[in-house]
């Protein structure tokens, strides 16, 4: 397989996650996965890499419950705005979403 | 020795009120600020809580990347540089509670995604032992507080050594306990599977002291742990006769490091002094070699699964409900403008390899083969630890580097004697580093490592080492007032 990136492939990387980045980080960018794909073979080389169950949690938890459903008081509409630049009543304000 | 027990005897006695301390403990704060940046925040106003605690009346400092209701919480990035949160992290709940006293918040590498303390939105991060080197980090400014004599313990988080590296630099305790020993609710996430809450403290009995007000199991976060009902601070000074500790031969042998800085050699063999003491004390302590391709692959996991797990943590910073509002006709314009403005290049560097290792066609070969390394670090220490204690290790093999110095991220040394300590995310294990010497006026740290959930044990070693080696309450001379 080839594992290749090229800087147009970082740059539509970069778009999937909603931001952007000055030219000569895609360079910076594109040695570093170099050093990736170095490190994904010294691990592939590892013996018998592939028998091993992949960890995903450092212990398994045995007291695990289920809280019950109560509804109770969260954040408040005034907290929840605090943040926010742009509001109108209630509300976040953004530029209208659905179409004309 | 301005520990926590001698604040509260000098309030105890009436020496010195709490909202005296914190106007010195602000003070200082302001006077060391320009040169070293600890703070984000420095407090204005004293605010304290009366409580039949230890911690009652004691000044502290909380990393930035803790949820204080009404209190700015930037995570050092320009994308939080005004978010002032609605809520409490419950760490910091606890210690309101505890009548601790809130000096300030603290500078840490860019939401926590960084080792050198240079990467906060508001500067570096200096080292009070030398202003021309790094304290490390990502709990850079926390480590400063407490070093610069400004605060008796400090709260940091734990990622991948961000605790216990920066400990080492700046002549510190920095213990972080069993992953879920204290509660991450509030704690912006990195890593989920391995954050931990961390504390820097002046010697291992108020780390102790500050973790028991801390532990506990609390219901807004799943991962924590059930109460244990026992005091580490009371189980310190248990015999440690016959305790059996190991070291790792491909981390800490001379033999296995022969060409290396006289640094380094010099750092190694004051680690091998530091054994020797230990078996005088009583402790045996083994070499034990572990395949050097595993521990090689200790750094690309801990890079491939932290980066895929902050990728997918960091995806709610979008400028619409909270931080900088980005320009655009349209939301996805708007959202793209705030992320590209509110990101450093380093994080967003970041954020493409953590997606990239979850793409469908990678998530096998990358972030999964990373998971199966975690798996077999973890299993190996833990197949260790039916027979030993604890494990010790140099923190690294160096003093605080300079900021001008460049690290090679692919050479062997890099590779496992500075990044072995993230076997304490990948597994969870209690982990403590304390000062242990100085090599060329810098001090140096070793760093105890102990089974999953044996917290008091760990705790209990590493104060029996503290006592032998003679470096408690280590701090530069010009602090220590």
């Amino acid at each position: 397989m080839d594992t290749k990136v090229t800087k147009e492939d970082l740059k539509k990387y970069a778009g999937l996650l909603m931001f952007d980045m000055k030219e000569e980080e895609y360079d910076t960018l594109l040695k570093e996965f170099e050093i990736t794909e170095k490190h994904a073979e010294l691990i592939r080389n590892i013996k018998d890499i592939d028998k091993v169950e992949p960890m995903t949690f450092p212990y398994v938890i045995y007291h695990a419950s289920l809280r019950e459903d109560i509804s109770k008081p969260c954040l408040t509409t005034e907290e929840v705005l605090k943040n926010t630049k742009d509001k109108k009543a209630d509300q976040v304000k953004v530029p209208k979403v659905v179409g004309e | 020795m301005k520990t926590i027990l001698a604040y509260r005897n000098n309030l105890d006695n009436k020496k010195i009120t709490s909202e005296e301390l914190f106007n010195e403990a602000v003070s200082k704060a302001k006077k060391y600020q320009d040169k070293f940046n600890s703070f984000v925040t420095i407090q204005d106003t004293f605010e304290h809580t009366d409580s039949n605690s230890i911690l009652n009346g004691i000044p502290y400092a909380l990393k930035d990347n803790f949820s204080t209701s009404g209190i700015l919480t930037t995570g050092s990035s320009n994308i939080l540089k005004d978010y002032v949160p609605v809520y409490d992290a419950t760490v910091y709940r606890k210690l309101k509670e505890a009548g601790a006293v809130l000096v300030g918040k603290t500078v840490l590498d860019e939401l926590a995604m960084g080792g050198t303390g240079t990467t906060g939105h508001t500067g570096i991060v200096r080292n009070p032992w030398d202003e021309t080197r790094q304290i490390g980090g990502s709990s850079a400014g926390s480590a400063a507080a407490v070093a610069l004599g400004i605060v008796p313990f400090s709260i940091g988080s734990d990622t991948g050594d961000s605790v216990r590296k920066p400990a080492c630099f700046g002549g510190l305790v920095g213990f972080k306990p069993t992953y879920g020993r204290i509660s991450r609710y509030g704690l912006f996430p990195f890593a989920s599977s391995l954050d931990h809450v961390g504390v820097f403290t002046r010697c291992v009995k108020d780390a102790a002291i500050v973790t028991d007000i801390l532990k506990g199991q609390d219901e807004k976060d799943m991962t924590s742990l059930p109460d244990e009902n026992i005091k580490y601070a009371d189980m310190l000074d248990n015999d440690i006769k016959g305790k059996k500790l190991f070291y790792i031969r491909e981390v800490a042998s001379l033999e296995y490091y022969k060409d290396v800085d006289s640094e380094t050699k010099e750092v190694l063999t004051k680690f091998h002094e530091t054994i020797d003491k230990c078996r005088q004390m009583g402790f045996t302590v083994d070499e034990v070699s572990i395949d050097e391709n595993i521990l090689k692959a200790i750094y690309p996991t801990y890079m491939t699964i932290s980066c895929a797990e902050a990728t997918s943590n960091n995806s709610n910073l979008t400028g619409i409900i909270f931080g900088p509002r980005g320009e655009g006709n349209n939301i996805n314009d708007i959202m793209f403008d705030a992320r590209t403005k509110g990101f450093s290049e380093l994080i967003k560097r970041r954020f493409i390899q953590g997606s990239y290792a979850l793409f469908k066609e990678n998530q096998e070969r990358l972030f999964k083969n990373a998971q199966r390394v975690r798996r077999l670090i973890v299993d190996k220490i833990n197949e260790l630890y039916k027979e030993y204690d604890a494990m010790i290790l140099p923190t690294s093999g160096s003093i605080a580097p300079k900021f001008d110095s460049e690290i090679d991220r692919m050479s062997e040394r890099y590779l496992i004697l500075e990044n072995h300590m993230v076997i304490g995310n990948f597994g969870g294990f209690p982990s403590i580093t304390i000062p242990s010497g100085l090599v060329n006026n810098m001090p140096i740290g070793i760093n105890i490592t102990g089974p999953q959930f044996k917290d008091a044990k760990t705790l209990n070693i590493a104060n029996k080492i503290e006592e032998e080696l003679g470096f408690r309450g280590l701090i530069k001379e010009e602090y220590d007032v």
